[in-house]
């Protein structure tokens, strides 16, 4: 299991934080869920997330605002931003800032497994 | 007569003789004597009457007679043979000479003579004589002099020969500067020209006339005279003399352009108040109108005004207002207050605010009133209400945005863990070997979270319904009026003409005011815009409450507008079925529910003609039956907006 690649869930919603893993797992990665983006920036596994779901709206630090720190700290993690907001002018506005994709809940397990393809691709 | 006052008589350049009180001659003077040609001597004993001309003896006698009688001063005019034997007239002024006890002492009697073709005024004004007779304090001269008027004469050439004292302590000249043209140095400079014209005009056409002008007192001021002058004309019909006299009219024309003044600034006033004023006697119609009114209904001026005039202005629409106000005056109510549009020949329209309060002082009832054109109030008024309507509609889609998508929020995050989580049951299902455990874990959250989505559906039904329908009696005519005052405005911009029929001691029904406020409005609203592009007939919205069957109140919306869109009415009444580019369709849907809610029914009919007809019953209130089937228990979103 140690060759699989690390998944990083943010989001406050706890039905994501406990659904999304198992998904993860099943398309074949390892998964972390946090509940904050401060939780995961403290994190002993920021390092070596190979790729980042982020919900956009939460609590303190927003997902756009935790991806903007990260890129601020030279970590370039691949990124796809999920939000239950469907405002199709953000999605745009998020590849611009260097996001792999913007998905709107509820999506489908074939769209984020897409989106992860782009995300990572096989070596 | 004492020596020395016969004395001081005779020398007089002017002719006296005196009178016993009972009326005898006792003196007459050295110049009466030569002018008669009598030898000289006392006489007493004269027989003055046979100096006077037969024919008016009789006549003077009488005269005198009655001026002894009466002790008052006089005047006898009669003809008298001089000393050539002709007969010249002659004016003798009996004076009364009383004692301290006002007792008549003496008759002074001055006479002048006047030339035949002369008249008398100018004799005396000619009279060498300047000074007043020691005894005369009161002679003619002086009362010419002492008249409170300025008093002259002049020459057929138009030249001044005669001045007043009075005139010339006005001037403050002596008479010598004043005669000829000298007068004309007192005449304002504004006024010498069309003076000295009419003057002149008037000596050559030899007609009395007059004119207006400022003459310089002495004192340096100018006051306003009225200058008459009529001419003395000779048997031939010369004129050979010009008498005027002088007016002071200052005060006059001072209280005039007051006057003038106090109108120019009431007219002005009015004018820039859009207002003016007008009198009404109701009973025999008659309106007097001032300036500014005119200007306002663009009536010629001064013109006769009616009621029928008036009316000829007024809209169709607006003539019932009018005949209710014309029947309140006739009633004779104390105040009048009612706004109307006019429509001008030209096709613009004025908006008017009439206010009028009954004059209490007389028995007529006549009205004093005012009326202002509010035009550019109103005009001003309309777009304020455009944009604050345009601004309300603006806020209701935004609040509506925003309101869906909070409710997206709340109900897609539920939905996003179901599809997650089966999504993921699928997976591990289908993997090889399946894992069971999970799938369950997967199953168990997604019915989880299928109850907390319809958890939340709930919660939002909950908070956009009222806690409890304020039930209570509602009079739906006065419900229907509110609404329709707050959309007079859109009314009048969408020139849709109303027509309500409220009837009237409609029963009250049992329901939410607000609510039911909210359908009639969305009633009207959809009326309305479905008539925005009609143009070919007229935009005619009728509304009508009447007492239906099974003690329900019915109440109708009817439009001429494009209809339903469907064949089918009941279509309508969908959800976010619309026939708008800009409606949402829902306001229908919910209008329906409330109106549900209400115990009654709402429903659509086709029109015969252009247009739909939507109507719905509830029922009425009842004291035996507080309970509304349904009312408390399905709650319509009452603070949806509708459209």
């Amino acid at each position: 299991m140690t060759g699989l690649r690390l998944v990083a869930v943010v989001d406050d919603d706890e039905s994501v934080r406990e659904s999304l893993p198992d998904l993860l797992k099943a398309l074949g990665f390892r998964a972390n869920a946090f509940a904050s983006a401060e939780d995961f920036l403290s994190s002993a596994t920021l390092a070596e997330t190979n790729c980042l779901i982020l919900d956009i709206a939460m609590p303190g630090m927003t997902g756009p605002e935790l991806h903007q720190e990260l890129q601020r700290r030279g970590l370039f993690v691949p990124t796809i931003f999920i939000t239950a907001l469907k405002d199709e002018t953000v999605r745009p506005h998020l590849i611009e800032q260097g996001a792999v994709d913007c998905l709107f809940k509820p999506f489908s397990d074939t769209a984020l497994q897409e989106a992860l393809g782009s995300a990572l691709p096989s070596e | 007569m004492d020596i020395e006052l016969a004395h001081l008589l005779d020398s007089l350049p002017a002719m006296v003789w005196t009178a016993q009180p009972d009326g005898h001659v006792n003196f007459i003077n050295r110049r009466w004597l030569d002018y008669l040609g009598h030898p000289a001597g006392r006489a007493a004993q004269w027989d003055w009457q046979a100096l006077i001309h037969p024919s008016d003896l009789s006549a003077v006698v009488a005269q005198w007679r009655s001026v002894v009688a009466t002790g008052n001063a006089a005047n006898i005019e009669t003809r008298v043979r001089r000393s050539d034997g002709r007969y010249r007239t002659v004016l003798m002024q009996c004076k009364p000479i009383r004692t301290e006890q006002d007792e008549i002492s003496r008759w002074c009697v001055t006479s002048i003579e006047v030339d035949a073709s002369r008249h008398r005024g100018q004799a005396l004004a000619a009279d060498p004589d300047p000074q007043p007779k020691p005894s005369g304090a009161d002679d003619l001269r002086l009362t010419i002099d002492r008249i409170p008027t300025a008093v002259w004469s002049a020459r057929p050439d138009a030249s001044a020969d005669f001045f007043n004292q009075h005139f010339l302590d006005y001037l403050g000249v002596p008479l010598e500067q004043a005669l000829g043209w000298g007068w004309t140095h007192a005449i304002h400079p504004d006024d010498l020209p069309d003076l000295f014209d009419t003057w002149i005009a008037l000596t050559k056409s030899g007609t009395a006339g007059e004119a207006e002008a400022r003459i310089r007192r002495y004192d340096g001021q100018y006051r306003w005279f009225l200058l008459r002058a009529s001419p003395l004309r000779d048997e031939s019909g010369e004129v050979v003399k010009w008498y005027g006299f002088n007016t002071d009219i200052e005060d006059r024309r001072q209280m005039e352009a007051t006057l003038r003044r106090s109108e120019a600034f009431l007219a002005e006033g009015q004018h820039l108040a859009r207002m003016g004023n007008l009198s009404w006697r109701v009973a025999s119609g008659e309106l007097i109108w001032s300036e500014p009114l005119y200007r306002i209904y663009e009536f010629e001026p001064g013109t006769p005004v009616t009621l029928d005039r008036v009316a000829a202005r007024i809209p169709p629409e607006d003539i019932p207002m009018m005949a209710d106000m014309v029947e309140g005056a006739r009633r004779g109510s104390m105040e009048i207050e009612y706004q109307h549009r006019i429509v001008l020949p030209d096709g613009r329209i004025k908006h008017l605010h009439f206010i009028a309060h009954r004059a209490t002082d007389r028995e007529e009832v006549e009205y004093i009133g005012a009326v202002l054109d509010i035009t550019q109030r109103k005009v001003a008024d309309e777009a304020l209400e455009k944009v604050r309507s345009e601004l309300a509609q603006v806020t209701r889609i935004m609040s509506l945005g925003a309101l869906t998508a909070s409710i997206a929020h709340e109900v897609n995050q539920p939905l996003s863990g179901i599809i997650t989580n089966a999504g993921t049951c699928l997976r591990v299902l289908s993997a090889d070997p399946p894992n069971i455990e999970i799938a369950k874990e997967t199953a168990r959250r997604t019915i989880r979270d299928g109850n907390r989505a319809a958890e939340i559906v709930t919660q939002l039904r909950a908070l956009f319904s009222r806690k409890a329908a304020a039930l209570q009696a509602v009079d739906l005519n006065e419900a229907a009026r509110e609404v329709l005052a707050l959309i007079a405005g859109d009314l009048q911009r969408g020139q849709i003409v109303l027509q309500a029929e409220l009837t009237d001691r409609l029963a009250p029904v049992r329901g939410d005011r607000i609510q039911l406020q909210q359908v009639i409005m969305n009633l009207l609203r959809n009326a309305t815009d479905a008539m925005q592009e009609i143009d070919d007939r007229p935009r005619l919205l009728s509304i009508r409450t009447e007492d239906g069957a099974d003690d329900h109140v019915k109440f109708t919306v009817r439009d001429a507008g494009t209809g339903l869109g469907t064949e089918n009415p009941e279509q309508i009444f969908q959800a976010f079925y619309t026939t708008k580019s800009d409606g949402m369709g829902i306001g229908l849907s919910v209008s329906r529910s409330i109106i549900e809610s209400h115990g009654g029914r709402l429903w659509a009919e086709p029109n015969d003609g252009p247009g739909a007809c939507l109507s719905f019953t509830i029922p009425q209130y009842s004291l035996a039956d507080p309970a509304i089937p349904g009312a408390s228990s399905a709650q319509p979103p009452a603070s949806l907006e509708l459209s």
